[in-house]
């Protein structure tokens, strides 16, 4: 499912030149939950947006269902994001001026599906927002708020969920339903990477690598 | 989810963002469509005064004698009344003079008074010229009478003179000018060639420069070069102090627009550019998640360009409709005498319609490229 090759990602710092990823190599097959761990600042959310084709390695290759993704064009990877990857944030990122409905309905922006208004409220359903179809993300619980950023990412059927500590702003009763959804999508035949500095998704990921300083470490 | 529809939500949720970019726009437009309003009774209130000024052009015979003409007031020489026709038909003639009025100017001496008796023919205009023709129109068998004269021989309106053995009817007398005008008696030009027994002639067209310009910029030699193509046997005249305070005049209301202009433009689009940077800089996260998403860049530019179109569109509206209120309550205070031309312009309606839009879109450009150059990874790793 997605394979990494000597990705290396370095930043100008003001105090010099920072090393993010640095040299790492990665194959995550489909259907696999992985975990990848190690403490802030090791590079994990880069890995992340760098596997989702959201940011192009200075150093390496990143391939996808044997397609280098930093090798299509910026509307091509657009398209790719929009059908085969989802993303899962921290922070959950709703646009605070549309409903939960809208948010979720935001992701079909991307692909113009006529199916998503029905797929959207089935996820919603399935995720326990039935209820909350109507309400702007500032009237959610922290729950809530995750649980419809994930119904965003499910929405148009990715082969691969990326989620940068998705529970990180999350209780532990939260925090564990959301790992169900993302194991169950995984049972779906889904690829999930999760990246984490706690230990939240190790009883459920099938492969937990450890990260520091650009780099996997045993 | 249509992209209007994210611009309406976003423009209702950030209400204070799209209301101000909604003022700078509309005041802009109002602004515009108050000062169109009002320009053309400003226009005709400028005529008007420039008109008070009076000729500031005679075209003479050329072998006139100048002492003589200083010292009379008018040329000896005459020339044929046709000359005055003839000059109106020069191609483009009216790009340098209008208003040419054939006149016949000579002392004459009416019981026991040594008076100026002058002959005006219907002043011949600038074929697109709309505005009443300038200096006094004659009716044959009427006259108009200088204040003093009418003060000597105890003349009032409606009464009759005797002039050459003709009876003419005294149309208006003048009030007192403290110029030659006050010993003057105007009538038709053929009843005082008859008169003076000059049938057929004229010894001066009076007229208006229309280059508008001033000393400096060197109208006598245009004039003179235009008058020389067109009636070789004259030569021109430019009274210096008239022609220049007109061109002042004229020119100062073309420059006052000029500075305005790009003043106010330059004013809405810093106005709008801030605002819009500024909503950009608020939404760099929701940038960076629509990206995320599998949004283009150009969908991404169609955001922020729909978004300022859309408030183009009803600044235009807003601003036409208080700009025309604002010129009909404040215009006719300001322009008394042209008060009745100040009316509201639709077509300033239409193109305040396609070219607020189209300004709004341009001004936000800038942002727009910032919001789609904005690296969404560097966004959502910093939060």
């Amino acid at each position: 499912m997605v394979s990494c090759k000597n990705l290396n990602k370095a930043y100008r710092g003001q105090s010099g030149e920072v090393r993010s990823l640095d040299g790492l190599d990665l194959a995550v097959p489909a259907g696999e939950f992985l975990c990848v761990r190690g403490p802030s600042g090791c590079g994990k959310t880069t890995l992340l947006l760098t596997l989702g084709g959201m940011l192009r390695p200075t150093q390496g290759t990143v391939q996808i269902n044997g397609r280098e993704i930093y090798a299509l064009s910026l509307r091509e990877r657009a398209k790719f994001r929009a059908t085969t990857v989802g993303f899962v944030f921290q922070m959950f990122h709703l646009v605070p001026y549309l409903t939960v409905l809208e948010n979720v309905l935001a992701a079909a922006g991307g692909t113009n599906s006529p199916a998503a208004p029905h797929r959207a409220e089935t996820l919603l359903a399935e995720l326990g927002l039935s209820a909350r179809l109507r309400h702007r993300p500032s009237e959610l619980s922290a729950g809530e708020r995750q649980r419809t950023a994930l119904a965003r990412a499910l929405l148009n059927r990715p082969q691969l969920l990326l989620a940068d500590e998705p529970t990180g702003n999350l209780d532990p009763q939260n925090a564990a339903e959301v790992f169900q959804h993302l194991k169950q999508f995984q049972r779906g035949g889904g690829t999930v990477v999760v990246v984490t500095h706690g230990a939240t998704a190790e009883g459920l990921a099938d492969r937990v690598l450890e990260m520091r300083a650009g780099r996997f470490v045993p | 989810m249509p992209l209007h529809r994210l611009i309406l939500k976003e423009l209702w949720h950030r209400k204070a963002n799209g209301l101000l970019s909604l003022l700078a726009v509309t005041a802009t437009v109002a602004l515009f469509v108050a000062f169109f309003t009002t320009a053309q009774a400003s226009k005709r209130e400028t005529v008007r005064v420039t008109r008070d000024i009076g000729f500031n052009v005679r075209i003479i015979s050329r072998e006139t004698d100048m002492e003589k003409f200083w010292a009379d007031g008018f040329s000896d020489r005459m020339m044929p009344a046709a000359a005055a026709q003839r000059l109106a038909d020069y191609k483009n003639v009216f790009f340098a003079y209008n208003h040419l009025v054939a006149t016949l100017q000579q002392r004459f001496d009416l019981q026991g008074h040594r008076i100026i008796l002058a002959g005006v023919s219907p002043a011949i205009t600038a074929p697109d010229q709309r505005n009443r023709p300038m200096g006094y129109s004659v009716k044959p068998g009427t006259i108009i009478v200088g204040a003093e004269v009418a003060k000597r021989l105890g003349l009032k309106s409606g009464g009759s003179l005797e002039i050459a053995g003709r009876n003419f009817t005294v149309e208006r007398c003048l009030v007192e000018s403290g110029t030659a005008e006050d010993v003057t008696i105007y009538g038709a030009l053929p009843d005082v060639q008859r008169s003076l027994n000059l049938p057929g002639q004229i010894n001066e067209i009076k007229a208006i420069d229309c280059l508008c310009l001033t000393t400096d910029q060197e109208p006598l030699r245009r004039l003179r070069t235009e008058l020389e193509k067109a009636l070789p046997e004259a030569k021109v005249i430019q009274l210096r102090a008239i022609a220049d305070a007109r061109a002042r005049q004229r020119q100062e209301s073309v420059n006052y627009f000029n500075f305005i202009t790009p003043l106010l433009l330059a004013i809405c689009a810093a106005w709008v550019m801030v605002l819009a940077v500024q909503n950009v800089r608020e939404r760099r996260v929701e940038i960076g998640v629509l990206r995320a998403l599998g949004y283009s860049s150009g969908k991404i530019a169609g955001l922020f360009l729909g978004k300022a179109v859309l408030l183009g569109l009803v600044g235009a509206v807003c601003g036409y409709l208080l700009g025309t209120a604002l010129a009909l309550h404040f215009g006719p205070a300001i322009f008394k005498v042209t008060a009745a031309s100040i009316q509201p312009e639709l077509s300033l309606l239409l193109w305040a319609g396609g070219a607020t839009p189209a300004f709004a879109a341009l001004v936000s450009f800038i942002p727009a490229m910032l919001a789609v150059t904005t690296d969404p990874a560097e966004t959502l790793r910093e939060t």
